[in-house]
């Protein structure tokens, strides 16, 4: 089997993040109606991942075998203003194609990424959908646990 | 072909009143007199309860069970027909349950279920298990289909067969094993591209990797194109189609994308369960095939690509799934056997491997002297077929301990030509003493 190796990212991954985000915004979309896909995705996507892989307040890493982006991590840097502890890494997107994934490498991938984030949070927070049963075990394995919810439902109801 | 069709059709709508139903229950036991009854019935039956209460394998010994199968559908996916209902099924339910008994000596008892949904369906055949000694699955949809084959096969302590999936993936990997002697090729070398990738086809990738085809040297093609691990649907499929999707992960090594032109290019052989042609397949495609290409075009009533177009391709050896073309592949070469040969030893599920040999051993009648590109497969007509796939059934079922009453090959066909033999004389005697009236004439 082929080794995953773990870095951070470089702008010369983008097109092959973009492909990541899209396809990961789209398992989404599986679970929840709520969370309909834009057709501006790819612009939008792009944009996105190019601005935190230059920001100093995010970070990027991505999965790599045989030179191949595979799987990848975005994270924010955050201040929480009314809490302790005072510094938050937030896991916002992470993603790994099908063939890599229940090999351990996803937690590979978190791990390399928390290790980095450390160094400036003092707490690890993730965030992904609530019907999202996936990411759910995944990050409840990683003993990982619901702090903040967000709930959600159209401004106006449809009877 | 469409004129013939239409004759059945119309033959079947008008004597479907006259015969009213297709099968009906006749005791085998001598009744005289209401006394007998006694035995029978209360009070002597009490005791054989008891028996069985002691001994719950009796169940096996002293009631119809050992010979009884449901043929259990919902209707949700009926022949071409499609979604029509648990009763519009039951006339094609009828029919599977007669050819059991006919070819297999099984009895089947059809069952049409208002359970649409895979839980509730699930529960209720679970909850048919002491009744029967095995369970047939029929035309229920992709993908539920599979999760319901799954769950009850390993939760039930009877054989249970979803013959849209097993039966005909065993009887192509049946006249799979005959080509391929033929043109001399081995089953792990060859690059095998499947069309379609439904019930049928997903179980025979399945069956071909068991059987020694090396998965990475498959190439399955949807309606979507050629499935490969990095397809853009693929997290849809992880939920709505883990079987598809693991097979999207093993398959296709190469990672080839594209079409089916693309999938046929220099690939061995082409096994097409998609839908009717002709035309689905082009001739421009088969050309691209490897030498000596093995052509099995499925789809009924007419398939993917005409034999004679496959052929002028050139397609060495073509199969389809009609009776009026040579090398027919056809499940009903293999549902009455593997039933007979399960049923002989009291088995307790059918394995792969019975699968497998059932397969084997439908290809070995055809003995080398007259194997051919013409006849890689026997057909319907020979009825000692049956028995020969029966009893290597029943044998493999004994080997891998899977048989509450092993019996060795010889055993297994002697039983099976009993049953088979039997079923066929009472029904000719029925018919010449008129209880089954003759066909009405229209």
């Amino acid at each position: 089997m082929t080794t995953v190796t773990f870095r951070k990212a470089t702008l010369n991954d983008l097109d092959r993040l973009v492909d990541l985000l899209i396809r990961q915004k789209r398992l989404n979309e599986e679970f929840d109606p709520l969370l309909r896909l834009r057709e501006d995705i790819a612009e939008t996507g792009r944009k996105y991942l190019e601005e935190a892989i230059m920001s100093e307040n995010s970070l990027v890493v991505v999965a790599e075998a045989d030179g191949r982006v595979v799987g990848f991590l975005k994270a924010d840097i955050k201040e929480r203003l009314f809490y302790y502890p005072k510094t938050e890494g937030n896991i916002v997107e992470l993603y790994l194609l099908p063939e890599y994934r229940r090999k351990g490498n996803g937690v590979k991938l978190l791990e390399y990424a928390v290790n980095i984030l450390k160094e400036r949070a003092e707490i690890i927070t993730a965030e992904f959908p609530s019907l999202n049963e996936i990411a759910t075990r995944f990050y409840t394995n990683l003993n990982f646990r619901a702090i903040i919810s967000t709930y959600a439902r159209e401004t106006i109801i449809k009877k | 072909m469409g004129v013939e069709l239409e004759k059945s059709g119309k033959d079947a709508v008008r004597v479907a009143p006259y015969y009213a139903g297709k099968y009906e229950i006749v005791p085998k036991i001598p009744i005289k007199s209401l006394r007998d009854f006694a035995v029978w019935y209360t009070p002597g039956v009490a005791s054989v309860s008891k028996a069985i209460v002691e001994s719950p394998k009796l169940s096996f010994e002293y009631t119809s069970r050992w010979n009884t199968i449901a043929v259990v559908t919902d209707g949700t996916r009926v022949l071409g027909l499609g979604d029509i209902g648990p009763e519009a099924a039951m006339p094609v339910m009828e029919g599977k349950a007669v050819i059991f008994k006919y070819l297999g000596g099984v009895d089947a008892i059809p069952i049409c279920l208002n359970a649409r949904e895979p839980e509730k369906f699930i529960e209720i055949v679970k909850a048919l298990e002491p009744s029967f000694g095995g369970i047939n699955l029929e035309d229920i949809e992709s993908p539920k289909c599979f999760r319901i084959l799954d769950t009850l096969r390993e939760s039930m302590q009877i054989p249970v067969w979803h013959d849209d999936q097993l039966g005909t993936a065993s009887a192509t990997l049946a006249g799979l094993i005959n080509a391929l002697k033929i043109v001399g090729k081995k089953m792990s070398d060859v690059r095998i591209t499947l069309l379609g990738a439904g019930a049928s086809n997903v179980a025979t990738a399945r069956i071909l990797e068991k059987a020694g085809a090396d998965p990475g040297k498959l190439i399955l093609v949807d309606s979507r194109g050629i499935l490969h691990a990095e397809r853009d649907d693929m997290d849809e499929l992880m939920l709505k189609n883990p079987w598809k999707y693991e097979l999207a992960l093993k398959t296709n090594r190469e990672r080839i994308t594209g079409g089916i032109a693309e999938a046929l290019e220099g690939a061995d052989v082409l096994i097409a369960a998609s839908k009717p042609g002709p035309g689905v397949v082009k001739k421009e495609w088969v050309r691209r095939m490897n030498n000596d290409a093995i052509v099995f075009a499925l789809a009924n009533p007419v398939p993917e690509i005409w034999p004679w177009d496959a052929r002028e391709a050139g397609a060495r050896i073509v199969a389809t799934g009609r009776s009026d073309f040579p090398n027919q592949v056809n499940n009903s070469l293999i549902f009455p056997s593997v039933f007979r040969g399960a049923l002989d030893v009291k088995a307790t599920t059918i394995t792969d491997e019975m699968m497998i040999r059932a397969s084997q051993a439908l290809a070995e009648y055809v003995p080398e002297h007259k194997l051919s590109e013409d006849y890689i497969i026997p057909t319907m007509d020979d009825w000692r077929v049956y028995i020969h796939v029966a009893a290597s059934v029943a044998e493999q079922a004994s080997r891998q301990g899977v048989a509450r009453t092993p019996l060795n090959y010889d055993e297994a066909y002697v039983k099976a030509v009993k049953l088979i033999a039997r079923a066929r004389s009472i029904l000719e005697r029925l018919m010449k003493d008129k209880f089954i009236k003759p066909f009405p004439e229209g």
